[in-house]
């Protein structure tokens, strides 16, 4: 994190992210441990915690800004957006958001950010700036997993009791279009070419594939049961079963199904360290952060993290 | 330990009414309760006292378990309590290593106050004595923000703890026992 070839790699990054959006290989994890009420920094290198900071308020949904300075956290119960700053690791700003804030991203242009409403069933907009909320987006019910395209221009909120993903246009803030998708969508992930989402659906044990130009589902994977969230690598999409503990591969081209890795008790956040990197996945049941080899499909490393890690959303820098 | 449980589930019942919308949603934070207790018998004399999802009858509490599909994939079982039926599936079982695990998609918060419950039951040999460890993943059953006292995450997990705690020590006092 610190050493100067980690700083370089990143600005070399960001030099080169109009050419490789996805090429910067991530060297920290930043984990939400839910019961715990704290957010863990996990060094991927050693595969050690370096740091964990007290958040409150059962922390669960996370997400960067786009330079990766600074992490949104939400926290459900204590009704709060937090801002960290991930360089110094200190709670910089708090932010009171009643309806149950979960599911969170960041515009990769703007730095916007994005909170659901578990129980307002609406999207707030949070200026990064002051760090207030400038709007409230109309959604479906229990809106959970949002994702926002590469371009900036198009979120996606999983709204887990309406069965369906809401398209909402940034630019308007208005709520455009639904995709249906299977039972219970929650997380929600955009391929880096902002061609296709996929949602893991807890209720009907499988992954709904969206075409986002025609705005369709296009296809439907089997993944073990009560799926969380979905990381894409290496051309294949990587799915956390909570219930089954595993985590499902399949090829994103054909579809079909790779292997079950039997991964640990309750895998949930999962992300991919770049287009062709190490696969990181949280598990909630038995506090660790796992890391997958996205060519072997192995399990290559653990890492303890605080109690009940939930990692929903990007957390890795 | 039964009548703890058994008021626990009384109060539950003094539920509001759930919306539709709290009827499909469910508690923002997933809790954890895992008990364990060190029984002086072999493994295999405590697995076979525990290890078939067709009988819960070690429990103390369960007063009638019926069910399909054995210990197989698919199994399902109907577990009587003194307040009402919980309805199971059988998730995963493994009689080589002594464990299974099962879900409760959803419950009568009048039985008991959780929502998709999922939990294992491991028996594990140390020496010539056992450990058996009861761990459950669960929300509580309130769907909606700002729950009552009694459909909060502290009720859904005493509950749990309550059940767990009296079911371990009357397998603990049956097997030790010898009845």
């Amino acid at each position: 994190m610190s050493n100067l070839a980690g700083i370089l790699a990143r600005t070399g990054a960001l030099a080169l992210s109009f050419l490789a959006p996805a090429a910067a290989i991530a060297e920290e994890a930043l984990i939400t441990n839910q019961p715990a009420n704290s957010l863990s920094f996990v060094d991927l290198g050693t595969m050690k915690t370096s740091a964990e900071i007290r958040i409150g308020g059962k922390p669960a949904g996370i997400a960067l800004s786009p330079d990766k300075k600074l992490a949104y956290i939400t926290a459900p119960d204590g009704k709060e957006l937090t801002e960290v700053d991930a360089t110094s690791r200190t709670v910089k700003r708090r932010l009171t958001i009643a309806g149950g804030p979960l599911g969170i991203a960041v515009n990769p242009i703007s730095g916007e950010v994005y909170v659901a409403g578990w129980y307002s069933n609406q999207i707030s907009v949070v200026e990064p700036g002051d760090f207030t909320v400038t709007t409230e987006i109309a959604v479906g019910l229990s809106p959970s997993g949002l994702a926002v395209s590469p371009d900036g221009k198009l979120l996606l909120s999983a709204d887990r009791d309406s069965n369906e993903v809401s398209f909402i246009d940034i630019a308007t803030r208005t709520r455009t279009g639904s995709v249906k998708t299977g039972e219970r969508p929650f997380g929600v992930t955009i391929d880096a070419d902002g061609k296709r989402a996929y949602t893991a659906n807890v209720a009907s044990d499988d992954v709904t594939v969206i075409d986002l130009a025609s705005r369709s589902a296009t296809g439907r994977v089997s993944v073990g049961h009560r799926p969380y969230a979905v990381a894409l690598a290496g051309g294949k999409g990587f799915v956390t079963g909570q219930g089954a503990g595993t985590i499902t591969v399949f090829d994103l081209a054909t579809l079909q199904q790779l292997k079950t890795i039997e991964a640990c008790d309750h895998p949930e956040g999962i992300e991919a360290s770049g287009a062709d990197g190490a696969v990181y996945a949280a598990c909630w049941g038995d506090n660790v952060l796992v890391k997958i080899d996205p060519k072997s499909l192995e399990i290559r490393g653990k890492a303890s993290t605080g109690d009940g890690p939930r990692a929903f959303g990007k957390f890795l820098r | 330990m039964l009548k703890r449980v058994a008021l626990a589930v009384v109060c539950a019942s003094l539920m509001p009414a759930l919306t539709s919308n709290g009827a499909l949603a469910h508690g923002p934070t997933r809790q954890k309760v895992t008990q364990t207790i060190e029984i002086n018998a072999p493994a295999d004399k405590v697995w076979a006292a525990v290890g078939n999802f067709q009988d819960m009858g070690w429990t103390g509490i369960v007063t009638k378990t019926e069910g399909t599909g054995e210990n197989g994939a698919g199994a399902k079982r109907s577990l009587t309590v003194p307040n009402g039926k919980l309805e199971e599936n059988l998730l995963k079982f493994n009689a080589e290593a002594k464990t299974y695990s099962y879900e409760l998609p959803k419950a009568d918060p009048k039985v008991l106050p959780v929502a998709n419950y999922s939990s294992t039951i491991t028996v594990t040999p140390d020496g010539d004595k056992s450990k058996v460890e009861w761990k459950a993943a669960f929300y509580r059953s309130y769907g909606l923000n700002d729950p009552p006292p009694e459909e909060s995450d502290e009720a859904a997990v005493k509950a749990v703890t309550g059940l767990y705690e009296a079911s371990l020590a009357n397998l603990k006092k049956k097997i030790e026992g010898g009845s």
